[in-house]
């Protein structure tokens, strides 16, 4: 036993694996750790917020300010109002202005306002433009006004009884607080989803339900595949026809076609992580009984097994002592095949729509269904579906690296 | 050819059997579904109706329509009868719509895409498997660890991020449906090359999606073959490597068939899905919007044609299989 | 002295494991067949008889690469040729290879005539199909086997039955050498007496001039070839014609095969069955000295000190062993005399 967990461990595939779906596992265990929030807390009044770090607008103001002097402070502000669109809008009013094209430079912002401050006329009427683009300008130059502008902002806040509006602060340009010192603040680097959810903590907590499908999931279908596959390599005859009858069909009969109607019947009320998880585990045990199956049949007229049965040992005994300690790799290898196949199959029922219920858990099926329909992937929100299907592949591709692995430590014909 | 009939005579049976004991479970499994749907319709169309006795007359209405109200083995008879004529009862989700038309629609889109992807894809997967394990050295390198990946992407995995790279941050192809909005299905240019467009990013993730899981396959098998006796023996015999890379592909391709044929279900139900993010109007939306909707008669028929699809393919390629193999023929010989 | 047609000097092979370390399976091999002659090469598993059957071919495929060494076939010099020119004009031309367990050496999925053709074709000669299955069928059934073989596939064909095609198949271009690897030992005793009477056949109709021998049953090669070489370690260590190979074996590992067979003969009960004790080399570090200086009987200090070279008798006899001849019979009759007692 130790002698294979060497050899396993030394496989550089497996180990890559492994370690991959370690750090994954890990993340899930720890992170709950540190961020209490619960997962489906909606915390974004509004759909996908962007990913970054959210700080209260109200508790900075009334944080202590420090003066910085910055020397491209302004520049900056100008820089974030003035996108390309409306530097391009821009050189657009002055070429028609009449200022020759080449002496606009759109990435140079002072040079840019320069130019417009001094020749920008809302009543100039330009051939060709529709009021439409006229008030366009005008709005463009009136935020710009703004952000020109050196002096501070006043707040005031109403006073309930008089109704009138009283000086409280002032915030000037050169303010600025430290976040730390601010008492609210969230970091969402994930953003949010549709709902208006942390994406990230949903994130973690989708995938700890998704891995807990896949593992009852993997467990039930390699349990019923490695019972049915024994019975019917080692007894042999009519229980074998039986058996391998009903594999058949289900082996022709689409898996997922089978999981659909079958979820689809249970019904809504039923539908729990774990019923989905029992139903994929009921429905894909095809495959091991098959592989269990060959690999008994292979092993049942050796001589240890022939021994054994000669000695008057009990089938059971037989089968426990005799077979299974052979066919354990091929067992730990289906295994985790159909863990990697539970957890596909389960993001596909969600896409359908026929997944867990919606209320209790997430899971990566159901965020990948939750953007989908919310059109995420069309509106380039990307953080609310890419990140979860990073980790679907992650998980997919570590379990898959790990088996590569385990098949060439089980079966040296396929080293390199 | 005598040797063969036992063959196909074999499959055919099986095929059979098969079918039926599908027919059976589709058309038990939804029935066994607790609740009424009948009284979902009632009360989505009965909504704002004061009258309770009329809230009961369409309930009976529909109850009459639908059947439930007979008992179980009843309800199979008619059924089958109505599904040999080709009649596969009325929508529930886009009542009045007859089941038969709207699973007609959708099932050609389906074909189209899905078939010659499937071929397609795995051509191209097996052939770029037996490169990888000819060559070896740095196409191999590059090969494997990338089919790996590919292949352990869901389908819809790489249909998302097709639609975001193609679709969205270059815009070279639309992201979804079968044609532009505002096309009408006819025969001119216009609609033709509409299509074609629309059929590129769906058509390339299935694509993809199955070249990574046959390379893999296919180079193992390759690598096994390139070792054999009768690969040496031809060397030696001064055949050229080329010629012996089609021995290869021939002999390892065989039992890469056989795979196809078990795989088939599960590529066929990725691609649906696949077709869903596409919005492709293939039997995958057919099914989305048939689960969104409750629509029993809809899930049914869909998942008895696409059982159907899947038999019909697989029970081609095991033919398909027995002829390329002489072993086959052989075996049936004596 | 007849005609030589293949003439080996000095070859030397290795294989190049992924560690990146090198083991001369065939070192420095010298050997020489006369036309309408046959040699026998003896040894048992891992002494580089396969090596060098594939090493004459001179086509080399990693693992496999070729140090030094000339290989002449019918005074063509064919060590150092580029590949491809090897493979078009050498390659079952000059000499031709039956692999081993030749049973699995044809294309399951293919026919055996198609494959001929393949094989024709790919020597770039321009012979149209119906002279192909004239040439085949003629030539199979000159080799007693029916031409309906042709148009079967491999797997309709009984094992003795498939031997004895890719045997026909390799001289269909009637090369000038052709090597036999075990071509008898994965078969019952008839399919075996099929199958060497049928390379006689071949040698004594000139469908080939020469022939090699390999197999690891020495007593086998003494009705079949003309001259016996003895392989170990990847090193000749005893070569000389049938008889004396087998009734008057020098080297003692030779000595030592010869002893460890039955041959029915009277006084067989009282003759003690000997065999050599311990292991060949690891050929990735082999010994310095005698390779068989382990396990040899007659070991000396100066076995382990010193590379032993091949030591040349008359006639082409040799041996490589650094006691003389005369001590070696001295020391083989004092053994068997105290074994008859």
């Amino acid at each position: 036993m130790k002698h294979t967990l060497q050899q396993v461990f030394s496989s550089p595939r497996f180990v890559v694996g492994f370690s991959i779906f370690m750090f994954i596992v890990l993340t899930v265990i720890i992170y709950p750790l540190f961020v209490r929030a619960d997962p489906l807390e909606i915390i974004g009044e509004g759909t996908f917020f962007e990913p970054g770090v959210y700080v209260s607008v109200y508790d900075s103001i009334g944080s202590s300010p420090y003066t910085l002097k910055l020397d491209d402070a302004a520049a900056n502000r100008i820089a974030g109002k003035l996108g390309d669109e409306e530097r391009l809008a821009m050189q657009e009013w002055l070429v028609a202005y009449g200022i020759p094209e080449n002496e606009i430079d759109i990435q140079d912002t002072e040079k840019l306002l320069d130019q417009w401050v001094n020749n920008y006329d809302p009543t100039e009427k330009i051939e060709g433009m529709t009021n439409a683009e006229r008030r366009y300008f005008q709005r463009l130059d009136e935020s710009l006004k703004g952000v020109l502008a050196t002096e501070g902002v006043t707040i005031a806040v109403e006073n309930t009884e008089t109704g009138t509006l009283e000086e409280v602060d002032s915030v000037e340009q050169t303010d600025y607080v430290n976040i730390s010192q601010v008492p609210n603040v969230r970091v969402l680097p994930l953003g949010t989803d549709n709902f208006g959810r942390d994406v990230l903590t949903e994130l973690v907590s989708a995938t700890g339900t998704s891995l807990k499908i896949g593992l009852v999931a993997g467990l039930v279908a390699t349990t019923i595949g490695l019972i049915l596959g024994l019975l019917a390599g080692y007894i042999g005859g009519l229980v074998d026809d039986v058996i391998m009858f009903v594999t058949n069909i289900f082996t022709v009969i689409p898996t997922f076609v089978l999981l659909i109607l079958v979820t689809f019947s249970v019904g809504q009320e039923y539908r729990g992580a774990m019923t989905i998880a029992v139903l994929i585990g009921l429905t894909s045990w095809v495959w091991t009984t098959r592989a269990v199956r060959a690999q008994v049949i292979s092993l049942r007229n050796r001589d240890h097994v022939n021994l054994s049965k000669l000695s008057g040992h009990s089938t059971t005994r037989i089968i426990l002592l005799s077979i299974l300690p052979f066919i354990a790799s091929y067992v730990v290898m289906a295994l985790i095949l159909q863990i990697s196949t539970a957890i596909l199959a389960e993001a596909g029922l969600s896409i359908l729509g026929l997944g867990p219920r919606t209320t209790e858990v997430p899971t990566l099926g159901l965020m990948m269904n939750w953007a989908m329909i919310y059109s995420a992937h069309l509106m380039g929100r990307w953080w609310a579906y890419f990140p979860v299907l990073l980790v679907i592949a992650l998980i997919a591709f570590s379990l898959n690296l790990m088996n590569t692995g385990l098949d060439q430590v089980f079966n040296p014909a396929l080293r390199e | 050819m005598k040797g063969y009939a036992k063959y196909f005579g074999g499959k055919m049976t099986w095929i059979l059997i098969t079918f039926i004991a599908a027919f059976l479970l589709n058309f038990i499994l939804p029935r066994l579904m607790p609740g009424d749907p009948v009284a979902v319709i009632t009360q989505r169309v009965a909504q704002g109706m004061d009258s309770q006795a009329g809230v009961q007359r369409v309930y009976e209405q529909y109850t009459e329509l639908f059947g439930t109200n007979k008992p179980i083995h009843e309800q199979f008879i008619l059924y089958v009868k109505n599904v040999l004529q080709g009649d596969f009862g009325t929508s529930f989700s886009q009542y009045p719509r007859p089941v038969a038309d709207i699973i007609n629609s959708a099932i050609w889109w389906t074909v189209g895409l899905q078939l010659p992807a499937i071929v397609v894809g795995w051509l191209i997967g097996n052939v770029l498997g037996v490169l990888a394990a000819y060559l070896r050295g740095g196409y191999d390198k590059v090969v494997m660890p990338a089919s790996i990946f590919v292949s352990s992407l869901p389908a819809f995995g790489m249909a998302v991020i097709l639609l975001v790279i193609f679709g969205i941050k270059l815009g070279w192809f639309p992201t979804s449906g079968g044609y532009g909005y505002d096309m009408i299905p006819s025969f001119s240019w216009a609609f033709i090359w509409s299509v074609f467009v629309h059929y590129q990013l769906p058509f390339w993730s299935i694509v993809l999606i199955i070249i990574g899981g046959q390379a893999i396959g296919m180079r193992s098998m390759a690598i096994y073959e390139l070792n054999a006796d009768y690969v040496k023996f031809s060397r030696f015999m001064g055949i050229k490597d080329r010629k012996i890379i089609r021995y290869v592909f021939r002999n390892a391709m065989l039992p890469q068939i056989t795979g196809l044929a078990l795989a088939i279900g599960t590529i066929v139900g990725g691609a649906l899905v696949a077709e869903i993010i596409f919005s492709y109007p293939g039997l995958g939306s057919t099914l989305l919007t048939a689960v969104r909707g409750q629509d029993y008669p809809l899930i049914q028929a869909s998942t008895l044609i696409i059982t159907l699809m899947v038999l019909i393919t697989t029970f081609t390629i095991e033919i398909f299989y027995g002829v390329i193999d002489p072993r086959i023929k052989a075996a049936q010989a004596d | 002295m007849e005609n030589v047609i293949l003439e080996v000097n000095d070859l030397t092979t290795k294989y190049i494991t992924r560690y990146d370390e090198d083991i001369y399976a065939v070192d420095h091999v010298s050997l020489k067949v006369e036309e309408t002659k046959s040699l026998g090469i003896a040894g048992e598993s891992g002494c580089g008889k396969s090596t060098l059957a594939l090493s004459l071919m001179g086509y080399y495929f990693p693992p496999l690469h070729y140090t030094e060494g000339e290989i002449i076939i019918d005074r063509r010099n064919i060590s150092g040729m580029d590949p491809d020119e090897i493979r078009k004009s050498i390659l079952g031309r000059e000499i031709a290879y039956i692999p081993q367990s030749a049973m699995n050496a044809l294309n399951p999925t293919r026919k055996i005539i198609n494959f001929i053709e393949d094989v024709i074709q790919a020597h770039d000669m321009y012979v149209n199909k119906k002279e192909i299955y004239e040439r085949a069928s003629g030539l199979f059934e000159t080799l007693g086997l029916p031409a309906e073989v042709l148009q079967k596939y491999p797997v309709e064909l009984s094992g003795g039955m498939k031997q004895r095609t890719v045997i026909a198949i390799s001289v269909i271009l009637f090369p000038k050498v052709l090597i036999a690897d075990e071509p008898s030992s994965a078969l019952d005793v008839t399919s075996q007496k099929m199958v060497i009477k049928m390379l006689k056949q071949l040698l004594e109709t000139g469908f080939i001039s020469s022939l090699i021998f390999i197999t690891h049953e020495l007593p086998l090669l003494y009705n079949v070839t003309d001259d016996i070489m003895v392989m170990y370690a990847g090193q000749i260590v005893e070569q000389a014609n049938a008889k004396e190979a087998v009734f008057d074996p020098l080297h003692p590992y030779a000595k030592g095969l010869m002893g460890s067979i039955i041959v029915p003969e009277s006084g067989l009960r009282d003759v003690k069955l000997t065999s050599i004790p311990g292991v060949p080399p690891n050929l990735k570090n082999p010994p310095s000295g005698c390779q068989f200086a382990e396990r040899c009987k007659y070991v000396r200090p100066v076995c382990k000190a010193m590379s032993i070279d091949l030591r040349d008798l008359v006639d082409g006899r040799a041996y490589r062993c650094i006691i003389p001849e005369d001590e070696l019979r001295d020391l083989y009759q004092k053994e068997a005399d105290q074994n008859a007692r």
